[in-house]
């Protein structure tokens, strides 16, 4: 049994239909990518299994059971997302911000613990503790998102484009994340526009096209299938 | 006219601007969560001045305990729209428009209620307090003394749950985007509810006040409108920004009323307008084009 069982989700916004019977399976401690091109539903699809957007048919199974319908109790349940455009609460501190990841969490100790983690990885996050999260700059903002997303300790983490808007170095960290995130033993669902970097890191993947799933394999097979090379990578081989 | 004039007169101004507080900072509250301008605030205000009238000369409690009775009776008032009222609306996603009509709905409602469970007849409190003390040579009213410490309390203790506590981080996190904070596991709905209580127990204490220093009719939530006023003064949306906001309309509202008591009102609402058409996020608001 996989840690997250997607089955035949479609998803509508008025007229138009933007998931077309999706299933796909994410398995515990596993990185699985999601990679396609804009508008496709990478999002809708995140979206859907936190519980912001709602389905009009479908399953969707973790550890075998049924989630919740309210966004906040599928939080509860350990899957965290760190949404896309970040979503960081421009008012408030970076300090606040990453306490609110930890918003259902009773132990302290653990609070305490994953608090200094997050600021072993993101340095400047630490230096920006008190600064008013909507001054700080995108990257940094960036930084405080997968930071909060940390601070929820997820089983399952869905990073949705994160390394969206940054410079190559920063590129380079945020993946860098993604892979620590995993060595604590953590299972992460990523949607990518980056095809290169989001099929090296993942275990397995899938491609969406239109609101369908028109492949799916181990993120290093895809990485060299012609069709996927062609349209994800930017060249022909 | 001297000194000590002044002196009275911006004590009255702090006492009137400390009453606006407790009931504007209900206004700012629910606008910051839900961006919409609560007006059955004012029947919640008016339905507590009833509840401590009543609770003063038909229970004969202590003063102490008719005044928590206000807050619990408009806490209770508060959050039962939100439920009646407003909870379907956000349900079915329903523009902000839909409301503000709602709200003024409760409102009327709410008055005529009371006028036809009741009565229309205005009512004067009992004379709880009617001793003075002398600090020098100015005299300070033992109600007017009691008005600045509850409301001073009273907003400081809202401050502190605001900036202090969990629950108030979650409204600070809520108040900037409800999704991303239903996306950290808050559940907003708690976050409503506690929004709508908070602003309603102090309704309900503001609501006492305005009836002990003035007058209790049905019709008292429209002049507590001016609270509303106040909120916008200070910006819509942001608590100190109401507080500020009140006090500076409430003194205002003494001074221009010494030179003359016809242009009370009449100042008011055309700083209201002017606001709006000059400065629309107020004193301390973050700018917002939809203030509906
Ligand atoms: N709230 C909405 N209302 C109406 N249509 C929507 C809404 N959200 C998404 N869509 C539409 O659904 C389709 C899928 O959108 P989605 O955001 O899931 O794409 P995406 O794969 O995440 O794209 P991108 O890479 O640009 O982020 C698009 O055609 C989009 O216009
Ligand atoms: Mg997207």
């Amino acid at each position: 049994m996989s840690m997250l069982e997607v089955r035949d989700l479609n998803v509508y916004y008025g007229g138009i239909h933007a998931l077309k019977g999706i299933s796909l399976d994410v398995e515990e401690g596993q990185i699985v990518s999601i990679i396609g091109s804009n508008g496709a539903g990478k999002s809708s699809m995140m979206n859907t299994i936190s519980g912001i957007v709602k389905r009009q048919s479908g399953e969707i199974l973790f550890r075998g059971e049924k989630l919740p319908s309210q966004a906040n109790k599928i939080v509860k349940q350990g899957i965290c997302q760190v949404p896309e455009g970040r979503l960081i609460f421009a008012n408030l501190t970076t300090y606040e911000n990453l306490i609110l990841g930890a918003y259902l969490r009773k132990d302290k100790a653990g609070i305490e613990r994953d608090l200094k983690r997050v600021y072993e990885i993101f340095p400047r996050l630490e230096e920006r503790k008190n600064q008013i999260a909507g001054t700080l700059s995108g990257g940094e903002q960036q930084m405080l998102a997968m930071g909060r997303g940390i601070m929820s300790a997820p089983e399952l983490i869905m990073l949705d484009e994160p390394s969206l808007g940054l410079a190559p170095l920063l590129v380079n960290t945020i993946f860098e994340t993604i892979k620590e995130i995993k060595a604590m033993g953590k299972t992460i669902l990523l949607v990518e526009q980056n095809a290169l970097k989001a099929l090296s890191v993942a275990d397995n993947a899938y491609v969406l096209e239109q609101g369908r799933i028109t492949m799916s394999g181990p993120g290093k097979q895809l990485l060299k299938d012609p069709t996927i090379a062609e349209a994800y990578l930017g060249h022909a081989k | 006219m001297d000194l000590q004039y002044y002196l009275q007169q911006l004590v009255n101004g702090i006492c009137l601007g400390g009453m606006y507080a407790l009931m504007s900072v209900g206004y700012s509250l629910v606008y910051s969560i839900m961006s919409f301008s609560n007006f059955a605030h004012g029947g919640v205000i008016m339905v507590g001045a009833y509840v401590g009238f009543f609770a003063l000369t038909a229970l004969k409690v202590p003063f102490l305990v008719a005044f928590l009775l206000c807050g619990v009776g408009s806490g209770l008032l508060a959050v039962i729209i939100e439920r009646l009222v407003y909870s379907p609306l956000r349900k079915r996603k329903a523009p902000s428009l839909y409301f503000i009509i709602s709200a003024m709905g409760a409102s009327i409602f709410l008055e005529n209620f009371v006028i036809a469970t009741i009565d229309g007849t205005p009512r004067n409190y009992p004379t709880l307090f009617s001793n003075s003390i002398k600090i020098g040579s100015l005299s300070l009213g033992l109600d007017s003394l009691l008005m600045i410490i509850v409301s001073a309390v009273s907003l400081l203790v809202l401050m502190i749950i605001i900036q202090k506590t969990k629950i108030g981080l979650a409204i600070r996190a809520c108040s900037y985007n409800e999704k991303a904070g239903t996306l950290m596991g808050i559940n907003s709905s708690l976050v409503i509810f506690v929004v709508f209580l908070m602003g309603g127990v102090l309704a309900g204490f503001a609501g006492m006040l305005y009836g002990m220093r003035f007058i209790v009719k049905p019709t008292i939530g429209q002049v507590t409108n001016k609270s509303f006023v106040a909120a916008v003064f200070g910006g819509l949306g942001s608590l100190p920004g109401a507080i500020v906001g009140s006090l500076l309309l409430g003194i205002m509202e003494i001074f221009v009323a010494s030179i003359n008591s016809s242009l009370r009102d009449l100042f008011v609402y055309a700083l209201l307008i002017i606001v709006l058409i000059i400065k629309p996020s107020g004193l301390m608001g973050k700018p917002v084009e939809d203030k509906a």
